[in-house]
């Protein structure tokens, strides 16, 4: 399975499993991302956090600590 | 209640416009402080409601309700200690579906509450509509929309506040537990932890925590059971994995269903603007950051200068007032105590203030226009390696203007020990002070090779900098406080400038009365320390002290003159040739040279007299000594912490000392005597 760090710029993804130590977890969950959610990665530059667009929101992440985000990706709406 | 007052508490995930509504409620009335015995800011307020005094607390946090910081533990302890009448709860309309989480962790919790959808607005243009009595219903508590900015338009906000108070509403939490109960163990949890382990916490509440596995909650559950629920207690949560994604699935089908009929669905597309993909660029983005910050600098200067001007009429009245007390036959000591301490101190800082407010003002804006979170994206891995945050290279880089500015500046910093470590590495920025003079002298001194100097000056910035990060990081940013960036970029939003100014203003006064209260009692001891009675150097208690401790100084390349120098250059750099000038070539006096009152700086006569591998110690020593005693009540103005201030001061005095005397010995061996 894919993580979000492979997802390409542009492309959507719905989001299958998160993994991580409880805070982490809870970090991550408080701003919005949990399984069954939907991203769309909007820049994926190297040296840079990642940033997506979920639930109405940019985001922006470690991404390091995004490998622990496996995605499925779907076709962009 | 405090004092037989209603409390209302705020809370709300960043960017929910919490500041902007407690700014609206209260006006100036309001005080900032610290969270007893923590170093988390706390704000306070009041204002009337029919005829009543209603205390308002900004309940300090981020995301969620769990026990990741000392942010949220004073959040959770606040609404246990039971101080607040209702919670106000703020969602952001636009970002409805996210921003509610906050509300679904609040679930469970037996303190009066109320919704407040803010940024309407915002959503209005999108094209979304919310039912707000259908939501009402679902929820049992009060809710309206509201838009924080419009103060004009509260009274759906204050009616929802009088019910709240009135009617004591409770949360409606009966559909999240029941979501709750499909995860394994939970029943059984809720079974056995009592309510009220913490007080107002229902054990539903406390049984998603355990899940979750919130340390804080367990610690305060565990010895409340007895034997038996111990072990069945102990027995569920071994079994429990990644308790946070499966309560959080429940919060945010939780969501879902409370909406599912109360909003129209309409569809947002990810808004990433020009100028996002300008600030965000690979190549360009840091350069524009850097851009901007020059730009604010200069943007600074402009509300800047009335203070200048106020000052320099302060400073004018000085020397009329001394030949009056001096006419009406004042005691010289007396009239210098007045004129050269009190008042030169009050022009001097009211001229300083003018920047603290410019900066203040900037930053506040850009933080307020969201342009404050994709700087932090764009030098997050920049700054990782300090241990601190995107954000903090506003203040590092401001301090090259300066550096009261930048420890002004990292008010956008929201968390405290990176705030303090922010200052503690901004102050090894020259700042312009020591630009104006560095170069100055050592293009006198050294001709061409002055080049060499700059460069080896900035050198050893980063250096400082990575050395002061490691050895003040350890302690003010722990090791399990460094994670990875989450964080919202939020929509830009057009500025509040009126409400921004009246909050920037009352922050200035709370800075002049503290800075005041630091800087009087420096400049006194100083203009003592440097008093004479004839005029002559010779004669005062610095130099008295500066001889005798000379021989020790002298190891670091700095005879009593170039000392006593290097002591007036921590108070104010600008003054530091003026103090060699009348040191060495008796123009004017040491104290006029720190506080901007000599005219003339006498290079020549210092050219002539000081060996050069001594003026390169001096270089060094100011350059990277404490910036000036403004900066130092700035400090401990934005830290409130006068052990850290004090601490920074001592340990940049130690460190430029050492610089001085590598500089010494190498000038030593490059100009032997
Ligand atoms: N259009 C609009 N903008 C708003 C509204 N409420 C707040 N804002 C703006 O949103 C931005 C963020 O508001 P703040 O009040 O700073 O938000 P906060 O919740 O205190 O956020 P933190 O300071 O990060 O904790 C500011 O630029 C506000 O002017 C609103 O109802 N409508």
């Amino acid at each position: 399975m894919r993580n979000l760090r492979d997802l390409k710029v542009g492309s959507e993804a719905i989001v299958s499993s998160i993994s991580g130590d409880a805070r982490y977890l809870s970090r991550i969950t408080s701003i919005g991302i949990t399984p069954g959610c939907r991203v769309r990665m909007l820049k994926n530059d190297k040296n840079r956090p990642l940033l997506i667009f979920s639930r109405d929101t940019m985001i922006a992440l470690n991404k390091k600590e995004s490998e622990s985000i496996l995605i499925e990706e779907v076709k962009a709406v | 209640m405090i004092n037989g007052k209603k409390v209302l508490a705020l809370l709300g995930q960043p960017n929910s416009g919490k500041s902007t509504l407690f700014n609206s409620l209260t006006g100036l009335k309001q005080h900032v402080g610290n969270w007893p015995g923590k170093t988390v800011e706390k704000k306070e307020g009041s204002f009337i409601r029919n005829g009543e005094e209603i205390i308002v607390a900004d309940l300090p946090g981020s995301y969620s309700l769990s026990a990741n910081s000392d942010e949220e533990m004073i959040t959770r302890d606040y609404i246990a200690s039971g101080k607040a009448d209702a919670v106000c709860i703020l969602a952001d309309s636009s970002q409805l579906e996210r921003s509610l989480f906050m509300l679904a962790d609040y679930a469970g919790i037996q303190v009066p509450c109320f919704l407040v959808l803010n940024l309407a607005d915002v959503a209005k243009d999108q094209g979304k509509e919310i039912n707000i009595k259908a939501l009402a219903e679902k929820l049992s508590i009060p809710v309206c929309l509201l838009s924080a900015p419009d103060s004009k338009n509260y009274e759906s906000f204050y009616k929802c506040l009088d019910e709240a108070f009135d009617k004591k509403t409770l949360l409606d939490s009966a559909a999240l537990e029941k979501a709750y109960e499909a995860i394994e163990g939970y029943s059984e949890l809720k079974s056995i932890i009592p309510d009220d382990a913490i007080k107002g916490y229902s054990s539903a509440w406390l049984s998603a925590k355990v899940i979750e596995g919130d340390k804080a909650a367990c610690e305060k559950i565990i010895p409340l059971l007895n034997p038996e629920s111990k072990r069945k207690y102990e027995a569920v949560v071994a079994k429990i994995q990644k308790g946070s994604v499966l309560t959080g699935q429940c919060k945010f089908a939780w969501i879902d269903d409370l909406l599912s009929g109360v909003v129209n669905k309409v569809q947002k597309k990810a808004e990433f603007t020009k100028f996002d993909k300008a600030i965000t660029h690979k190549v360009w983005g840091k350069p524009l950051v850097i851009l901007i910050v020059i730009g604010g600098l200069l943007a600074s200067f402009i509300p800047a200068l009335p203070f200048m001007g106020i000052g320099m009429g302060i400073s004018a009245l000085i020397a009329p007032l001394q030949e009056a007390l001096l006419g009406a036959g004042a005691h010289p000591i007396v009239t210098g105590i007045i004129c050269n301490v009190v008042i030169q101190s009050v022009a001097y800082i009211v001229q300083m203030l003018g920047f603290v407010f410019g900066v203040t003002f900037v930053f506040g804006l850009l933080e307020e226009v969201g342009i404050m979170a994709r700087v932090s994206y764009v030098f997050d891995n920049t700054m990782a390696r300090f241990g601190l945050q995107g954000k903090s290279v506003m203040p590092c880089l401001v301090s090259f203007g300066c550096t009261m500015g930048g420890a002004a500046g990292a008010r956008v910093i929201d968390n405290w020990g990176q705030k303090v470590l922010t200052i503690a590495i901004a102050w090894a920025v020259p700042c312009g002070a020591a630009w104006s003079i560095i170069p100055m002298l050592a293009s006198n001194f050294f001709g061409a090779g002055a080049v060499i100097i700059i460069v080896a000056i900035l050198l050893i910035m980063i250096l400082h900098m990575f050395v002061t990060a490691n050895i003040f990081g350890r302690i003010l940013v722990k090791k399990e406080d460094r994670y990875g960036m989450i964080m919202e970029l939020p929509p830009y939003h057009k500025p509040k400038v009126g409400a921004l100014l009246r909050y920037v203003l009352g922050r200035t006064k709370d800075t002049f009365l503290r800075v005041m209260k630091v800087i009087i009692p420096i400049c006194l001891i100083f203009w003592l320390l440097s008093y004479t009675a004839t005029g002559l150097p010779e004669n005062t208690i610095l130099y008295k002290i500066g001889s005798f401790i000379e021989p020790v100084t002298k190891v670091f390349g700095l005879n009593w003159k170039l000392f006593t120098a290097f002591i007036a250059s921590s108070v104010g750099k600008e003054g530091a040739v003026g103090v060699l000038s009348a040191l060495y070539a008796n123009t004017g006096t040491i104290y006029g040279a720190v506080v901007g009152t000599n005219a003339a700086n006498d290079i020549q006569t210092l050219l002539a007299v000081i060996p050069k591998a001594e003026a390169l110690a001096f270089m060094f020593a100011i350059t990277f000594n404490v910036p000036c005693i403004v900066a130092l009540a700035a400090t401990y103005q934005e830290t409130h912490s006068a052990k850290w201030t004090a601490i920074i001061s001592v340990y940049y005095t130690i460190f430029a000392l050492i610089l001085a005397f590598i500089a010494y010995h190498i000038g030593l061996l490059i100009w032997p005597v």
